[in-house]
């Protein structure tokens, strides 16, 4: 039980990140982006050869994680910097199932269909993190971290400009923002920062496969961000935490079969994701409709 | 022509089959306002929007203090201190009142902004002093869109105010605006006058104009058909005739 609760905190750590740096692209850049699910898994698979043929250490491999993404980022810059909306989704959509495509076909990176196994467990600074306690301590300390940062940034200048791209692209312009670079530096940030939650992906799992870093993959941060409220510090927390929690809690609900159990959870998924863009369309820890 | 501070010289564009702006010529002044006047369609906003920037002209050339700036990136014809409202405003709307004026005063698209905590300082207090000027500084925390017509008119100039510039272009600034807040924009309008901006407005009320206005550039079909004091333009009959006429369909 307490093995299962470890496991299930670090998991929130995790994508806890990982929605934080979507939040990043679409609550305050307004970037919808459908690839996040894709460079997550950049950066698991990039770790995963990291610690598979060089070493298991923590920090080199969120370097790693974080380096592959944000170079391969660009190839999500570009779509974001030509065109807008709709045609950016479909852009985005199109990296996201290319990816998988290189994911399963290309064995020497990635393992192809098989994904990569037997990820040593991770070692920081020289000392091992490979129980279950201390990845967790570290996973948690790195979330923390992560959402420090985005406070700060967003805060600042940097996090004023994204949102005023993100409300009137135009007039940011006029108020002398240059919006590719701008555009640009979102973008590796969020790759970036998923890339690194991708990294602890790895070592957690310690078995990395296509498989996960599919559309869904995808769709479930962004439901994550949307769920919680995007462009808030809380939101994307709050919601990783309602989305990865509420199966947990449906397995220990005694009247539902075990076979049914998926079935509920979409249903339930479904009906509160409606419900709630319906009467709180800013998220959980959005701010309210205002008085207009 | 070389006191002009900024300079149009045969600026053409056509959007498909309509000639919104057709070879003109135009120049603001230091400390000279200008008024940019004519009909819906006169093409009165695709001047701006050639002048910072938004849209490449098919010919013609732009002059800031003798300076070529044709074609110049939005962004950096900000950085150069010339600063514009929209018609359609353009506010952040999710944005508080506050971060949208300082917005205006941070022009650094990078991670921060240069000359540290003392630049910041004095940047906030650029922001006070416009949220101040506008009648604004109560609604400092409310979001862009909570604001009321009103309110948002003047959170757009504030914006302006707010970042400094030399030169102002301002689309349809005082449009819908109520007599007491149209009366407290005027007064706006001649405190930057007071201060050394140099103004170009485009403006369908022909009192505020009068009010405002040193000269007039009047606009029809993309054409400028006549620059000059006020009082010559608007007495003009056939101008007011164009002006009117089309104004009434
Ligand atoms: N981006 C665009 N694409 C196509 N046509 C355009 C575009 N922008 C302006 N036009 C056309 O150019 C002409 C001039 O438009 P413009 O908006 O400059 O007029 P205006 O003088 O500002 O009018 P108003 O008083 O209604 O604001 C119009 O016929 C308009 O339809
Ligand atoms: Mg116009």
């Amino acid at each position: 039980m307490i093995a299962y609760i470890v496991n299930l905190a670090t998991l929130v750590a995790i994508f806890g990140i990982a929605a934080a740096s979507m939040n990043l692209l679409i609550g305050y850049a307004g970037i919808f982006s459908l690839a996040h699910g894709a460079f997550f898994g950049i950066g698991a698979f990039a770790a995963a050869q990291l610690a598979l043929n060089l070493t298991p250490d923590l920090l080199l491999a969120f370097l790693a994680a974080a380096s592959l993404s944000i170079a391969l980022s660009l190839c999500l810059a570009l779509p974001a910097l030509r065109v807008r909306g709709e045609y950016f989704i479909a852009a985005s959509l199109g990296l996201q199932m290319f990816a998988v495509t290189v994911f399963h076909e290309a064995p020497s990176l990635t393992g192809g269909h098989g994904g990569l196994a037997g990820i040593p467990q991770a070692t920081l600074l020289g000392i091992e993190v490979g129980t279950p306690w201390r990845f967790l301590a570290v996973a948690a300390v790195t979330l923390v971290l992560s959402l420090l940062l985005i406070q700060i940034l967003m805060r600042g200048s940097f996090g004023r400009a994204l949102m005023a791209m993100r409300d009137a692209e135009s007039a940011a312009m006029a108020f002398g923002k240059n919006i590719p670079l701008l555009k640009t530096l979102a973008v590796a940030a969020g790759c970036g920062l998923v890339g690194i939650a991708g990294a602890l992906y790895a070592f957690h799992i310690s078995f990395v496969i296509g498989d996960s870093f599919t559309l869904e993959q995808s769709v479930l941060l962004q439901a994550m961000v949307i769920i919680g409220g995007a462009g808030t510090l809380a939101g994307p927390l709050v919601g990783t935490l309602l989305i990865l929690l509420l199966p947990a809690a449906l397995t220990f609900m005694p009247m539902i079969p075990p076979t049914e159990i998926g079935t509920v959870q979409q249903f339930l998924y479904g009906a509160a994701m409606t419900l709630l863009m319906i009467f709180r369309p800013g998220g959980i820890a959005g701010q309210s409709v205002g008085r207009r | 022509m070389s006191e002009a501070l900024l300079s149009v010289r045969g600026l053409s564009k056509s959007f498909g089959g309509v000639a919104a702006v057709q070879n003109v010529d135009m120049d603001l002044i230091g400390g000279v306002v200008t008024a940019l006047v004519g009909p819906n369609g006169a093409g009165k906003t695709t001047l701006f929007n050639l002048v910072t920037g938004n849209i490449a002209p098919d010919t013609g050339e732009v002059h800031l203090e003798g300076r070529p700036i044709t074609s110049t990136k939005p962004h950096d014809v900000a950085r150069l201190g010339v600063a514009r409202s929209f018609q359609d405003l353009r506010l952040f709307g999710k944005m508080t009142v506050h971060e949208n004026v300082m917005v205006a005063t941070e022009p650094a698209t990078w991670l921060w902004q240069p000359g540290g905590p003392e630049a910041k300082r004095e940047r906030l207090a650029r922001v006070d002093e416009a949220l101040e000027r506008t009648g604004l500084a109560g609604l400092a925390r409310a979001r862009a869109v909570d604001l009321s017509y009103a309110e948002t008119k003047f959170l757009s100039m504030a914006r302006v105010i707010a970042t400094g510039a030399r030169i102002w272009l301002l689309d349809e600034p005082s449009s819908g605006l109520d007599p007491n807040s149209r009366k407290r924009f005027v007064r706006l309008i001649r405190d930057a006058i007071a201060a050394g901006v140099t103004i170009c407005l485009i403006e369908h009320n022909l009192d505020i104009v009068t009010e405002l206005a040193d000269r007039i550039a009047f606009l029809d079909q993309g054409k400028k058909l006549a620059e000059g004091e006020p009082q010559a333009i608007l007495r003009d009959p056939t101008l007011i005739a164009i002006y009117f006429g089309e104004r009434r369909e």
